[in-house]
This record gives C-alpha cells, structure tokens and sequence, in this order.
C-alpha cells in the first residue's frame, strides 16, 4: 500500500530530490563527527580502559542533542503538510481524490519524517563508537534509538494533527510546539535522573503503548476530520466575524474594549484615521494581527497562563530560588509566540497578494518595515509581560526577593530585550523568506542559534576541555537564559536553607569584567538595532525597489 | 501621457518581453490584448513601478518608472490581475487605509470615500468585512481603491477576468464613466471583445512581442494584405468567376456558396478596383462587390497566429 501511495511518493521525490537536503545531511554528519573527535578521551592508547563517565557523558549528549532536535525538526517539516494544502489552495484537490484518508495521513506522516529517521539512522555508526568505548551497554543503545524513533513518530504525527485543524501553517507550528514541549520535558526528565532498571521500564514498557494510544487516537480523529472536513469552501478559510466569533467563543475572549486586552488589541475604528497615522500599523493592530486565527492566540495564551499557575506555586512556596528559571520559562514563552507575529508579516502580504497593492502606495519602505515591527513587537511583548505578575507577586510576597528588588528589574529588562530580539529576527527572516513557514522555520533555527545553542556548546566545552569559565562565559552572552542565570540571587529556600552560597558565584565575561547579564543587555538592544537595518534594507532592495517577482 | 521605450525583460534565459514600445497620449483608453502569458502582466508590473527591466525605459505623465517611481506612484492607480484583500477589514475602512497610505487629508477623506462607494454601487456595502465579498465585488473595490486618490492615469490588469457576465457588464460600465472623467487608461485583456466597445487604441501583444498597434481601424489596415472579400453573383456565372478568381495571383482561398464567393484578396483599392473591373469585362454579372469588416476576434485570431509576418 506504501508503495503506491502518491502523496508519499510526490512529497518524497520533492523533498529528497534536492541536493540541499544531502548536503544539510552531510554536514549533519560532520558535525556529530567533530564533537565526537573533540570529545574522544585522551588516553588513546588504552582504549579499552577508558573511563565509563566520559563514554557516558558522550552518549548523553547524543542523545539528548538528537531528542532536542527531533522535537525541534520534526514540527518543522510536518506542520505544513495539510495547512500547506490548504494554504495552496489544493486541499479540495487532495480530499476530493479517491484516496482514504488515512492514506493521505500517512502519506504525509511519512514524507515528513523519513528525511528525519535518516538524519537519526546516519547517526547511528558515531553512536556505536560510543560503544567500543565501552562503559554503555548495548541495550542502552538500543533504547536511545527506540525513544528517538517513537518520538519522531509521535511529535510528527501531533504536528500533522494540528496541520490537520489550523488554516495557516503558522498557528500549525506554534501549537505543535507548544503540546509537543512540556512532552518532551517529561521525557527528559522520566530519562535522566533514574536508575537503569527504570530508564529500561520507561522506555520498553511505558512509552511504546503510550505512543501507540496517542497514535492511534490521533490518527482516527484526523482521518475522521480529513473525510468530512468542516474547513472545506471558501478556501479553507471561513470569513471571520468577529462579532460573531466571540459569541460563539469558549474560554479566552478578547474583549478589545478592556484591559489588558487592549493593550495588544486595541478597539475598532469607528471613523477615519486621524491624519499623520502610520495606516500599516494601524491596520496591523486593528484588524489585522488577530484574524489570522484567534483560535491559536486563544490556546497560546490559555495553556501558558495554566502553565505558569503551577510554576508559580512552586516559586512561591516551595523553590523560590528558582525564580531564574521561572524567568526561563517567560523567556520560552516568548521564543514560541514572538516569531508568530512577525516572522509572517511581509511573507503573508505576499502570500495573500496584498503585496502589490501596498508597494504602488507612497508608504516607504521604512514606513512599512517600522509599521511591521512595532505592531508585533507591541503584541509579543503585553502577551510576554502577562506572564510575569507572577514574577512581581513573588517579589512582593517574600522577603529575601523584596530586599534584592533591583534583580527584578534586571529580570524584567531581559526580558523586554528577549521581546525586541525574536522579533526582530522574525521580522528579518521574513523579509528574507518567500513563504511564511520558511520564514517561522528560519526564525526559530536563528533563535536557536542565538538563544540556546551556545549554552549546549558552553556546556559541552566546560566538560571536555579545559578552557576557563570566564572565557567559556562569553560564548552566551547572545542568550538570555544564560543571562537570566547569571543574575545573581541570594535566596533562602524553605526547607534547604541558604543555598546561593553553595553555588558558585555566576562567571564574569572575559575580556571586559561584566557579567553574562549585563554584556546582554547592551549586546541584545544592538543586535535589534542591526537586524531591523537590514530587514529595512532588504526589504527595500527585495520587494520595494526590484520588486522581485511579487 | 504613457510612453514605453524599448522595454525588455528576461526571466533567466527565457524572455518574457522583447523590446516593446508605444505610447498612449492623454484621455486614450488603450487596450492591451495578448493570449495568456504573452508579457501583459509583465508590462504593466513595470509601468506600475513593481519591476525592474532588462533593459528600456517608461515614462508616466513626463516621470522616469525607473529613476522616479514614487512621482509615478502618485499619478498611476493600479490595479494588479491578482490580488488579495486584508482580513478583517470593512469595506470603509479598506478605502480609508488606501487613503492614508496615499496622504489624502483627513478632511476630504470622508468625501472621497462616499464618492468612491457611490461610482462603484458599493455603498451598501460599506460595513461589510472585505474577504466576504464576491469576487465581482471585491474587483469592484480595487477598482475604487485605484480611485481614491484620483490619479489621471489608470492601469488596470484584467480588471473584468474571472467573472461572471453581469459583473462583467458592471465593470464595463464603470470603465465607460472613467472616461467620461477624461482619464488615460491602460487596459489589459485575454479577450478582445471585451475591450473592443470602449478602448480607442489596442495593442496587439503575443510572445512578448508588439504585434500590432493602433485604433481599430488602423490595425485593420495593417492588416491590408489581408482582405477578406465577398462577390455576390447573378444566375450560371458562378463557374466562370470562380474560374477567373482562382487564376488571379492575389487571389487565395476562394469559396463559394449559393450565388456567393468569397476569397481572401492582397493588394491596394487600386488592385481591388482593377479586379473587379475585369470581371465585368468578362461579362459576369457582378452585383455585390464588398470587403468584409472583420470583427475585432478574427482580426485577433489572424494576428495572434502570427498571419502578419
Ligand atoms: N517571475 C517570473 N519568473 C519566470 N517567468 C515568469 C515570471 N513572471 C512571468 N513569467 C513568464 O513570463 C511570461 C509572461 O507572463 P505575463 O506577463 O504574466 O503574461 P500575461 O500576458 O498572461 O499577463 C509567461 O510565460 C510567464 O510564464
Ligand atoms: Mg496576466
């Protein structure tokens, strides 16, 4: 049945046709290779003695850093399999064809996973290096690759699902991100901390029935949905009402008339713009920003508001030293939902063929770009700030927090820079991008790039070589979560006592004397300046002046 | 008004327009028809300011498309063959956003807006969201968004393309009240008839190429070479003129049916006139001599399947 399944074989011979996908494959390898070599202990000639700590440690890193990327990837390559139709304007084409619709479920599923299980299989031979190092049993093995492989198939087909129930890729993205995150967090965590006896529980007896039951369930409620598609006509995108829609509405609704809704949706015009208004930001903020799918805003903002009730808790009356990663977990927040506003913004003008219209328009293209970014980076950052009253609660509530007042600031002012970077790398890779879904994709590799890879490289650096932490330390002045962390707390817990003097003070960077935080604060405001330049000049040379073909 | 110089553009190897040029005074309506895919778009994206070209120049009311796009941008309203609406916007409010971007004063705005809702008959639909129009509608609205900031020089892509025949008829008659306003219009369409009734200039564009150009009259003159003529006849002289036209050189095609012949006939009226001198020498009872008016398809279909060169 596989083999003669079209959509699997259109999508395959797409995406596996070009070079580029070998090349990325290529250097996939490479990579891997290097960070074994750097990796590989030193005593080379006893290779049979070496310790059973650093293969360990190697193994770990393999495996966690090829979790993180399945869960970062996968998303990436399935949530615009049926949006993508639909989007395109080939969604009835495909449901009308005499194909089942489980068979276009898996068709899609497939085509979005194989080039991922070949990345995941290419590195199986590093894997097994690992293994002549001794000190990992072959069983461990095995398991890594089962885990790997069910997540892959399971974040895959959640991605699909919700391509299944959005109209735009980027609602698909940004909702598979979220379910899939807190997923994989478990994950992690039923993985890591145990004793081997549970790890092999884990991952024989508890995930693959789990990962059976998810598949399952999910794959007979989107077929159901795929055969008698609520969201076919008008395109594939019901004309919104707003009015209407908030009737209708469960949960959420924004109210454009209160606070704090307001602040990111201001009210309807009622008349004409005054003279003088920017009419792009006006209609971006007006109109705009949330017609795109106030469904997915409405999930965004549901879960994380849940999410962050617990986490309070905690804070609170449990961990509040943890408050740094609380900060993190604001910071999350914001690299998911940022990138939505803007990485979209020019990519979607152009998709919807609006493009043109407003090029012939005597707006400038600075005009244009600033518009763009302000209306989201006005959204990101009320949508962000929401999440930290709980931060300013704990700051009010306990008292070793409220004598140290001035780390909130700092918190806060990390996060506002936070706000304005991934907007403005959304922002950038829009202009850069032809299609919104590249443009999101590109976005958040950039902010991986930015945000957490370089603690990943800090990390492996600190364990395996012998550079100094003051040096180490200016490799993650880019991210604020090394920022957030560096940020020096004194906080006594409950239940553990003073803890802040057992950890050893946060490193200063090394050539200038600052700490993490502070180096970011400066870098971070520099680095929106420059992309928002070149988003202007790009923008300019690409679709004002050349007006490359719209 | 309008003038297009030597206009070229290629798409890597392919080229989509080869060394155009013609000019539109003021107040012509000039229809540019070509098949599907001939360059039309690509032409009018360039003299909206959207294209760079290989190689030639434009010029709108004396300001350089190349050199000056933002003076072009004031004097053109534009309306692309494929466009989209934003979401969640009313009809008003879509106007009054094209308004703005044009720097119309606040003051005129609502004025301007009334006016325009009342040119298109949209008036009642000025609290509806855009995306729930029709698409009649919807090209009716960009075509008042052309409007708003009243430019002298309209270019229209397929204004009238996709829509049903009472849509078509609407546009039609909205075209007939723009130039009553005395507006230069540049017109592009894949179906003659469309444009024949109002356009006073056409241009004829296959491949990339300009084929023909000129009024109606002139393009069929162009097409001199190319007569189509009828003889009508009295009784048994059928045989003998069909004999007679089919030995003439300049005579090609001959047909007949009932009392009628016709034939497809090169030369000048001089020619012309000698022919049928000669067939009243020879004693055939001519009693209908004419030249039949082509329609503006067959002048089309002639011309597109490249019968001129
Ligand atoms: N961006 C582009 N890249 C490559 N070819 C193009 C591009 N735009 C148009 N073309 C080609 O140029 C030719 C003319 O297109 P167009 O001007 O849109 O024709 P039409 O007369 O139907 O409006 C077509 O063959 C089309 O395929
Ligand atoms: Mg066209």
């Amino acid at each position: 049945m596989l083999r003669e399944n079209p959509v699997l074989a259109r999508e395959l011979l797409v995406n596996l046709r070009s070079s580029r996908s070998f090349l990325f494959q290529l250097v996939y390898v490479a990579l891997l290779g290097v960070v074994v070599y750097a990796a590989w202990p030193i005593e080379r000639e006893g290779l049979t003695q070496v310790s059973a700590g650093a293969a360990q440690s190697l193994f770990e890193l393999f495996f966690y850093g090829q979790f993180v990327l399945i869960a970062l990837v996968a998303p990436a390559f399935a949530a615009g399999s049926i949006s993508g139709e639909k989007e395109r304007k080939t969604y009835e084409l495909l449901l009308s064809s005499p194909l089942q619709p489980s068979e276009i479920l898996i068709g899609k599923l497939l085509s979005a996973l194989t080039y991922l299980v070949l990345l995941i299989l290419s590195s199986l031979p590093l894997m097994l290096l690992c293994f002549l190092l001794g000190g990992i049993l072959l069983s461990e093995i095995v398991r890594a690759y089962l885990i790997l492989v069910l997540a892959a198939g399971t974040f895959g087909l959640i991605s699909v699902a919700c391509s299944a129930y959005f109209h735009r890729t980027s609602a698909a993205l940004v909702v598979s991100y979220l379910v899939i995150l807190p997923l994989a967090l478990v994950v992690v965590y039923l993985t890591r901390n145990a004793a081997p006896e549970t790890r092999d529980f884990v991952a024989i007896a508890l995930l693959p029935p789990w990962c059976l039951a998810i598949w399952t369930m999910v794959a007979v409620v989107v077929s159901r949905r795929l055969l008698h598609p609520p969201d076919v006509g008008s395109e594939g995108r019901a004309v919104v009402d707003e009015e209407e829609e908030m009737k209708n509405a469960i949960g959420v609704i924004i109210d454009r008339d209160l606070f704090p809704d307001k602040l990111f949706a201001p009210p309807k015009r009622t008349d004409l713009m005054p003279d003088g208004t920017n009419p792009v930001l006006d209609k971006e903020l007006r109109s705009e920003i949330f017609s795109q799918g106030t469904l997915m805003l409405r999930l965004v903002i549901q879960v994380s508001m849940l999410l962050s009730i617990p986490l309070m808790a905690i804070q609170l009356f449990f961990r509040p030293e943890w408050t740094a990663y609380y900060v993190g977990y604001v910071l999350v927040f914001n690299l998911l939902v940022g990138p939505v506003f803007s990485a979209g913004s020019i990519t979607q003008e152009r998709e919807r063929k609006t493009l043109s219209l407003l090029l012939t328009t005597l707006l400038l293209p600075g005009q244009i770009v600033w518009a763009k970014l302000l209306a989201s980076l006005r959204v990101s950052t009320v949508l962000t700030f929401l999440l930290t009253e709980q931060l300013l609660l704990a700051y009010v509530l306990i008292g070793d927090l409220q004598q140290q007042f001035w780390t909130l600031l700092i918190f806060l002012a990390i996060i506002a820079v936070t706000c304005a970077v991934t907007t403005s790398v959304g922002l950038f890779c829009s202009a850069l991008s032809r299609r919104t879904v590249v443009a999101m994709v590109l976005t958040y590799l950039l902010l991986l790039l930015l945000f957490v890879v370089p603690i990943g490289v800090e990390r492996f650096l600190t364990n395996f070589t012998e550079i100094g932490v003051e040096r180490l330390s200016a490799l993650t002045v880019t991210s604020p979560f090394a920022a957030a962390l560096s940020v020096p707390l004194t906080v006594s817990s409950p239940d553990l006592g003073l803890t802040a003097s057992e950890r050893p003070a946060p490193p200063l960077v090394d050539p200038i004397g600052w700490p993490i935080w502070a180096v970011y604060l400066v870098l971070g405001p520099l680095l929106a300046l420059a992309l928002n330049v070149m988003t202007a000049w790009i923008f300019r040379l690409r679709w004002w002046h050349a007006g490359a073909t719209l | 008004m309008i003038e297009v110089r030597n206009f070229t553009k290629r798409y890597g190897d392919f080229l989509a327009v080869d060394d155009l040029s013609f000019t539109i005074p003021e107040g012509e309506i000039f229809g540019f028809i070509g098949p599907n895919g001939a360059g039309k778009s690509t032409t009018i994206r360039f003299l909206a300011t959207l294209l760079q070209p290989t190689s030639g120049s434009a010029y709108v009311c004396g300001h350089s498309v190349v050199h000056d796009p933002m003076a072009v941008r004031r004097v053109i309203g534009f309306m692309p063959d494929d466009f989209g609406v934003y979401d969640g916007m009313k009809v008003w409010e879509f106007l009054d956003f094209f308004a703005v971007a044009y720097q119309i004063p606040r003051a005129y705005r609502k004025k301007i807006i009334g006016e325009v809702l009342e040119l298109l008959d949209l008036t009642s639909k000025r609290d509806d969201y855009v995306n729930g129009l029709s698409r009649g509608m919807k090209q009716r609205l960009c075509l008042g968004k052309t409007l708003v900031h009243n430019p002298p020089v309209l270019i229209l892509d397929e204004p009238a393309s996709g829509l049903d025949p009472r849509a078509r008829v609407e546009i039609k008659s909205l075209l007939t009240e723009l130039r009553a306003m005395k507006k230069t219009i540049l017109i592009s369409s894949h179906i003659l008839s469309e444009l024949a009734d109002f356009c006073t200039t056409i241009g004829i564009i296959e491949r990339g190429r300009l084929l023909a150009a000129g009024s109606i009259q002139e393009i069929q003159k162009q097409l001199r070479t190319h007569r189509v003529l009828k003889v009508g006849l009295v009784g048994e002289d059928v045989p003998r003129a069909l004999a007679m036209l089919r030995a003439e050189p300049a005579v090609q095609h001959v047909e007949s049916y009932d009392h009628t012949i016709t034939c497809e006939f090169q030369g000048e009226d001089g020619d012309k006139a000698r022919l049928l001198h000669r067939l009243i020498a020879a004693g055939v009872s001519v009693h209908t001599f004419t030249e039949v008016e082509l329609s503006l398809e067959e002048v089309f279909m002639m011309i597109t399947k490249g019968v001129v060169n």
